[in-house]
């Protein structure tokens, strides 16, 4: 790296920090208009221990094979009690943590409670123009119900464990049907090669629409690197499946949808932060009536 | 919490796989609210100042235990600088014997603390 490229690295990384923590009156001062999205992005998600990380640095090195500049955004919890975080996601990405392709910012969830962190789709907008080409998101280790991801991201890979047969039974309704890929990883261990048909079974039935994307479902181990390249190779397949079938328009309105409801949802929560001891004690319609007062004015 | 917003590398360099302290480190400035972020064993200065840079921290915690301190955090402030990162603080922790203080602090650390 010459002299100004590492230069460049580091005001990129400050300005992502500028938008990751930002309020919400901040946010919006920021939005001046939506940017082109030409940024691919992919979303891992999965229960804690998965092995969400450890499958993101193996995949980033396939991804960057493809002479790609790949960014990744790793969410860990913020703690409710300290506000402070662990963010442990970059240990396991040790292999590709200071490979020049790849950029991992590590950030804590803060009062996002759905899987990602305050300001994610913000935090994804503002990479649109800082060179990179793919950016892959990880999710907190999540349960069955926490599924914004799907809402921002291109390409949903659920990363599975082969003994978990009971949590895929309590996923059916949420999680489980979101994914555009299934990852069963630590396939070395008993049980994967049938929860790998079982998820296909399940998959494929979802499926009643004529060329609808029918999930697809790989089988990954640390202890074969190659198993990797099943799953790289899927996600370039439905990229292109993405880029003839998706509506754009109606994926945009979406993924704005879900910005406004982030941004009104923390909004509220900075409101309810400084309630008053004597707010409080006012009935719970009074208390209403006084937040949507407060909401309707612009965050100062 | 007075270290609320503040982002904290803690970073185990050299030949040393020693990281109980550092990791008990790591959690008392989460529980003083700062978000931390933990290398793992055995980083080089390079690898450790790039890490920093990224994930744009406030300051480094170096956790050093083999007893070349002073090597280490010449050449993690010579890779900050060559990063264009100098701003980032460095603090140090782990067997450093009380004599060598003044010289570390000298370097350009922030503060020393040991058990």
């Amino acid at each position: 790296m010459n002299p100004k490229s590492r230069n460049s690295r580091r005001e990129m990384s400050k300005a992502l920090s500028r938008v990751a923590n930002a309020s919400v009156s901040e946010t919006l001062e920021e939005q001046k208009s939506i940017p082109i999205n030409n940024l691919y992005r992919i979303g891992v998600t999965g229960a804690p221990g998965a092995g969400k990380s450890t499958l993101i640095s193996h995949l980033a090195s396939k991804r960057v094979q493809r002479d790609r500049k790949i960014g990744v955004i790793a969410i860990d919890p913020t703690s409710p009690v300290s506000k402070g975080s662990l963010l442990g996601d970059r240990i396991r990405m040790e292999t590709v943590s200071d490979n020049p392709n790849i950029f991992i910012r590590s950030i804590p969830s803060r009062r996002a409670h759905d899987g990602l962190a305050d300001n994610t789709a913000d935090i994804l907008w503002s990479m649109e123009d800082k060179n990179f080409d793919e950016v892959i998101v990880e999710t907190v280790g999540v349960g069955q119900a926490e599924y914004s991801i799907r809402s921002l991201v291109d390409t949903v890979v659920l990363v599975l464990l082969p003994e978990s047969g009971d949590a895929i039974q309590a996923m059916k309704a949420g999680i489980l049907e979101m994914a555009d890929i299934y990852v069963v990883n630590k396939s070395d261990l008993p049980g994967a090669e049938q929860m790998a048909g079982d998820i296909a079974v399940t998959a494929a039935r979802k499926s009643g629409v004529k060329e609808e994307w029918i999930p697809k479902v790989i089988q990954t181990s640390n202890n074969n690197i190659d198993s990797f390249r099943a799953l790289d190779e899927a996600i370039e397949s439905h990229r292109i499946w993405r880029s003839e079938k998706v509506n754009r328009d109606e994926e945009r309105r979406a993924r704005i949808l879900y910005q406004v409801q982030g941004l009104i949802g923390r909004r509220i929560e900075e409101l309810i932060e400084v309630l008053t001891d004597s707010d409080l004690d006012k009935t719970p319609k009074e208390i209403y009536e006084i937040l949507i007062e407060n909401l309707s004015k612009f965050p100062k | 919490m007075a270290l609320l917003g503040k982002r904290i590398l803690i970073a185990k360099p050299g030949l040393d796989g020693h990281d109980v302290g550092a990791k008990i480190i790591a959690l008392a400035l989460r529980d003083a609210g700062a978000d931390v972020i933990y290398t793992g064993l055995r980083k080089s200065p390079l690898y450790i100042a790039r890490v920093a840079v990224d994930e744009d921290v406030d300051a480094i915690g170096l956790s050093i235990l083999s007893g070349s301190h002073k090597e280490i955090v010449v050449q993690t402030l010579e890779c900050l600088n060559e990063l264009d990162a100098s701003d980032i603080k460095i603090f140090v922790g782990g067997t450093i014997p009380r004599d060598d203080y003044e010289g570390l602090i000298a370097a350009g650390v922030r503060g020393v603390f040991t058990a």
